[in-house]
Order: structure tokens, then sequence, then C-alpha cells
């Protein structure tokens, strides 16, 4: 019987391009339960989410002209965590599984390659998988309400569809922008990703936003482009600096009323340029707010779709096999991918989960990788009334993160930090 | 328990702040529950074996191709000795390494250089010349010699990347220099018409990378200026 397969939605496309030997786009969800994971139970669990979830249960396989998703044969197994998240998910992996679940004590993790879905269809995903543990652990019933589904039923064609070919403007919007300053440290050995974990008050945080007038994802983004411009002040004179800026991704189902479990996010780069004189953190935020505010509009995230969907319906390059495909998207990825900012700050907010299973969930949250060319990212995740901030690197030098947080905690938002580092 | 630098709170039994290395001082401390386990996951590097099957199989293709060709239409090799000496020669330098998971540069660096100097020795042989013995080995040799004591020094010795580079270019210089006078004493061409040229601008820049390597203020100075 022919396996069914899905073409890459928009997004998805470069991720398999851009892939190196050491390094592959994923992204990690975890939730944290008051008992320790069963392990056997977790992989029942597991194995009936196939058929609600069939397009999370795929390999990458690689076609002529595109790469492809399809059907896995193998069962995902659940395995033990490892002593760093998002290690290096390699080519082999991908043609047997793109999706792995983990667990270590009460921690069940999910980690996903990009091409599959975005952090808002991952958090769906492990949603239901914690749910549908729950039921078959300790025996009770949880309503399908919020991001829950009936995992009796086929997916809807919606949750499948590519929502960029549908949602994207006649016009395309320009991809040009100034290149953002470059962080760099020293290379951890073999890979090693350290994660640090800020553990914030949600209301304290949100008190805090309040206060200056902005939402919690530009107020991180403020504190985070300080951090940044002290570092290179530090390093670099005036003259010679350049614009710092974060990359914040923006879910569109919201904007364009999606119900996609594929990828739909677009990224923004906001930031300011601080060879223009010295802004104080006040400043910062009104900036990054505003230029939020001016940029995650429908029409301009509509004609920035467009600058990706257009190139995919020209004649030329749909008939480029793939090796071509991949080198164009390199290199086009190289230039402007992820040039235009510092490092990436992903907020995923209001995961709306029924009450029954808040009472066995302690923690959730959220984790990027750091992306090919720069060592920091930062993502974020609300739940259960605290802000979980991840910050990755796989540089050995915690400087961004120590001022990061510092400057949180002279905010008047008391943190609470948490690290992988064994020594 | 807080670090008395960033203000931060951290977790139970940490011996130093994750974030700024403050060493952390507390007499009641209990044991750390880590968040990770230690367990390490296995390197997953990706094999060039494959890829090194596909051109094997090319190039068994290729040459067969070109022998059954030959022998059918001349009974002897003629113009495919040459095609022969290069898909050996390609094979030697672009295919064998790939069956290696660290191919060493000081086995295969002289191992190209000795197959380029059998595929020249080739074509004198088959083109009746006398050049080998007094040009193509000498100038072989002497690149040889140079791009693997490059390598190995890059490899082995740390820390002294520009000193090496530089090194290699004021080498480079010479090199072309003995490039001419080999050339001068095998065909008769004139000595020193355009190696000097050449030397002087390896000259320059490999002393300006040496200069660079042994300042480290010169060091600092440029990296901060052209970091990209």
């Amino acid at each position: 019987m022919l396996k069914k397969w899905y073409r890459l939605d928009t997004a998805a496309l470069i991720f398999p391009a851009i892939a190196r030997k050491d390094w592959s786009n994923a992204f990690r969800v975890s939730a944290t339960l008051i008992e320790p994971v069963d392990q056997e139970v977790l992989q029942r669990a597991v194995d009936d989410m196939r058929g609600r979830f069939p397009s999370f249960f795929v390999t990458l396989r690689r076609g002529f002209f595109w790469y492809y998703l399809e059907e896995s044969d193998l069962p995902v197994k659940v395995c033990e965590d490892s002593a760093y998240p998002l290690t290096y998910m390699g080519n082999r992996e991908l043609r047997q599984n793109c999706l792995r679940v983990l667990c270590y004590k009460n921690r069940i993790a999910v980690e996903c390659f990009h091409s599959v879905t975005d952090g808002w269809g991952g958090s769906v995903f492990l949603s239901n998988l914690v749910a549908h543990y729950l039921e078959l652990k300790y025996g009770i019933q949880i309503p399908r309400e919020g991001l829950l589904c009936d995992l009796t039923q086929p997916p809807p064609a919606e949750e499948l569809e590519d929502s960029f070919l549908k949602n994207a403007a006649e016009v395309a919007s320009g991809r040009k922008e100034e290149k953002s300053y470059r962080l760099r440290g020293t290379r951890e050995p073999n890979g090693f990703r350290t994660l640090t974990t800020g553990i914030v008050d949600t209301q304290a945080l949100l008190d805090a936003a309040h206060r200056l007038k902005v939402t919690v994802t530009a107020l991180l983004a403020a504190v985070m482009v300080e951090s940044i411009i002290g570092m290179q002040n530090d390093r670099l004179p005036r003259k010679r600096q350049r614009a710092v800026k974060v990359t914040i991704p923006v879910d569109l189902r919201r904007l364009f009323g999606s119900r996609t479990l594929r990828n739909f996010s677009l990224v923004l780069n906001v930031g300011a340029d601080p060879r223009y004189g010295d802004y104080r953190l006040e400043e910062l935020c009104s900036t990054i707010y505003h230029q939020l505010c001016a940029y995650a509009t429908p029409q301009n995230m509509a004609a920035m779709m467009a600058a990706n969907v257009q190139p995919q319906k020209l004649v030329a390059l749909r008939l480029a096999p793939v090796f071509v495909k991949n080198l164009v998207m390199d290199i086009v990825y190289s230039r402007i991918g992820e040039g235009g900012g510092s490092l990436n700050i992903s907020n995923i907010t209001g995961l709306p989960l029924p009450e029954v299973i808040t009472s066995y969930v302690k923690r959730m949250e959220f984790i990027i990788g750091p992306q090919r060319s720069y060592p920091n990212n930062c993502s974020v995740l609300s739940y259960g009334g605290k802000t979980y901030i991840n910050m990755i690197r796989n540089i050995r030098e915690s400087e961004l993160e120590r001022r990061f947080f510092s400057r949180l905690v002279e905010l008047g938002i008391p943190v609470e930090i948490e690290c992988n580092r064994r020594s | 328990m807080y670090c008395v630098r960033c203000g931060v709170r951290l977790q139970d039994g940490v011996e130093s702040c994750p974030l700024c290395e403050t060493p952390v001082w507390n007499p009641e401390q209990s044991r750390k529950e880590h968040g990770y386990p230690d367990h390490y996951p296995l390197a997953q590097k990706e094999s060039g074996l494959p890829f090194a099957v596909s051109l094997t199989v090319i190039c068994v293709m290729a040459i067969t191709v070109i022998l059954i060709v030959c022998l059918r239409l001349y009974g002897e090799l003629r113009w495919g000795g040459y095609v022969l000496g290069g898909i050996a020669l390609f094979y030697i330098v672009a295919v064998l390494p790939r069956w290696f998971r660290r191919p060493p540069i000081e086995v295969f660096i002289p191992a190209d250089h000795a197959a380029a100097a059998l595929y020249v020795l080739f074509i004198c042989l088959h083109t009746g010349g006398h050049w080998f013995m007094s040009f193509a080995f000498p100038v072989i040799l002497a690149g040889c010699l140079l791009l693997t004591a490059t390598a190995c020094l890059l490899k082995h010795v740390r820390g002294a990347r520009l000193i090496i580079l530089g090194g290699f270019l004021l080498g480079l210089g010479g090199f072309t220099v003995l490039v001419e006078f080999f050339e001068h004493l095998t065909f008769g061409t004139p000595m020193f018409l355009w190696s000097l040229y050449s030397l002087a601008g390896f000259a320059v820049a490999g002393g300006f990378l040496l200069l660079s390597g042994l300042i480290p203020s010169m060091r600092a100075s440029l990296e901060k200026r052209f970091f990209f």
C-alpha cells in the first residue's frame, strides 16, 4: 500500500536545505508531572496518537525536486532524556522519524524537527499526549476542550493545510534587512547545549510590563536588546558597532484564523541601533513595542508570506533538482535568513488546558535550539502562574544570561535559576 | 539560596552560580537534584560512505567503458591512457579519503602528490619528453613538502595558526622561485622573469601574517576591525 505523504509547507522547505552535519533545526516542548513518568504507559499513549496526528509520525524523504514527509513505519520509541536538550537530529534519524519522545523522572519531552510543525503545533501534540497518558495511567476522563482533540477521529483537513499558500498576499514585501550584531564565544566540545532556565512569577512579569506600558514579549525583547548592547559596548567602539535586533516569531494562526498544525509563523526583527546614541530601558521597551505593533499586522504578514510563497511558483525554480534548490536556499538563508537578528525570542502564551490536567502537570516548557550561525537562543512559555524563560547556548560564556536575568532582578522581578551544567 | 552578585535565586545544592560562576557557600547544603541525566547521546556523525561508494561505482564504470572503447577501436590505449590516469588521480585525491572517518592528512597529502607524480611521469614517457626528473619531480616534491608540513603544523600545533599560515605564504613565494629555477634548467627560459614578483607579494602577505601572529595587540586590533 502506498504510504501517505505530505508536501513540506512553505516555511518547512528551508530546514532540510540548511541542515549541517552537526546541526539541524529542532525544538522541544516538555511537561513535568507531579509523579515519575511510567515509560510503558507513555509508550502506549504515544502509539495511540498516530491516528489523530499522522503528520507528526513521519520521515523526511528526498524527492528529485523537493523534500517531502512520508508516513513512518517505525514506531516512535520513548527514550531516556540526555544530559542536554535537543541533541543533534541527523539525516539518519530523520529518515526514521522526525519526532522524539523522551522522559526523565517526572518529565515528558517531545522534540521535533522543525519541518513537521512549529512551537504551537508541538504544544498541541504534547498537551494531547500528556492528557492521554494521564487517562491511561490514572483512569481519569479529561474533557476534550481547548487544545485537546478526540483521538478516535482522523484530523480535519485544515489541520494539515499549508496556510501560507492560502493567506499570502499578491504583492510581496522586501526581505532586505541590515545585519544585526552577532554574538560569539568559545564553542562547547561535542555539541553540548547549556540550558539556563529562569523561572519568574508571571504576575510579577506582567506588572513590570504594564508599568512600562508594553507587552511581556516586548519587555523581554527590550531587556535582551539592552543586554546585547551592553556586551557590544564592551567589545567595540561605537562607530564599529551594529544594530542590535532580536528575532521574534509571530504565530499567524490568530491573525488569519487558521487551525493548521503545520508551520504557520513568521519572524520579525525588532531592536535598536546603538550607533545613534544610548537608550534607556523605557525607550527600548517603547520602540520595540511600537515596532511589533507596526509590523505584526495581517497586511504586512500576508506580504511577508508572499515573499516566501512567490519563489516556489517560479517554473525555473520548481524544475530545479533538489540539490540545486538546497544550494540556493542555503545561500539565501546565509545572507538574509539569520543576519537580521542576534537571537530569537520565541514566546508561547495562553495554552488553554482543562483544569484537571493542571492538577497533574506542575510545569511546561518550550526550548528552541541555537541557530546555525548564532550561539544563543531564548524561548518562553507561561504555565501555572510561572513563566519559564529558557536560554540555550552552544558556547561556554554565560555573559548574556547573566546580564539578562540580573536586569530582570533589577526591575523587581525575582528570578530562580536552573542550569543543566554539572560543574 | 541567592547569588550575591546576580541576585537570582539558585537551585538547592549548586556549588556556584550558573550565570557568573560566583561560588555559593551554604553550610546546610543538601545534595543537588539535577534536572537532566548524566547520559550523553552517542555521536551521530553522517558517514561519507554512500557518496564514496557511488563515486567508486561511477569511476569503475567510466574505466570499463574507456577500456572497451579504446581496445575495440584501436587495439591499444592511445588517448584512453590520459583519461584513465586522470580518473585514477581523481579517485585517489577526491574519493579515497571518503572511505575514512578521519582521513590522516599526513598520509593523504604525500599520497596525492605521489599519484600526481606518477600521472605526470606517464604523460612524460608517453609524449617522449625528458623533463620529468629535471622539472616535474622536484617541483611536485617541493610542493608536497610545503603542503604536508603546513597541514601537519595546523593539525598538531594549537594557537599558532597565523604564524603557520604566514610561514606557508613565505614558503609559497620560495616555491615559485624554485619552479622558475627548474624551468630555466630544463627548458632554458630566462631566469627570474616572473617569480620575483610573486615572491615579493607572498613575502609581504606572509610577513604581515607572521607579525600579526607574533604581536597579540596587533592581532586583537585586527580582529576587532575585521570580524564578521
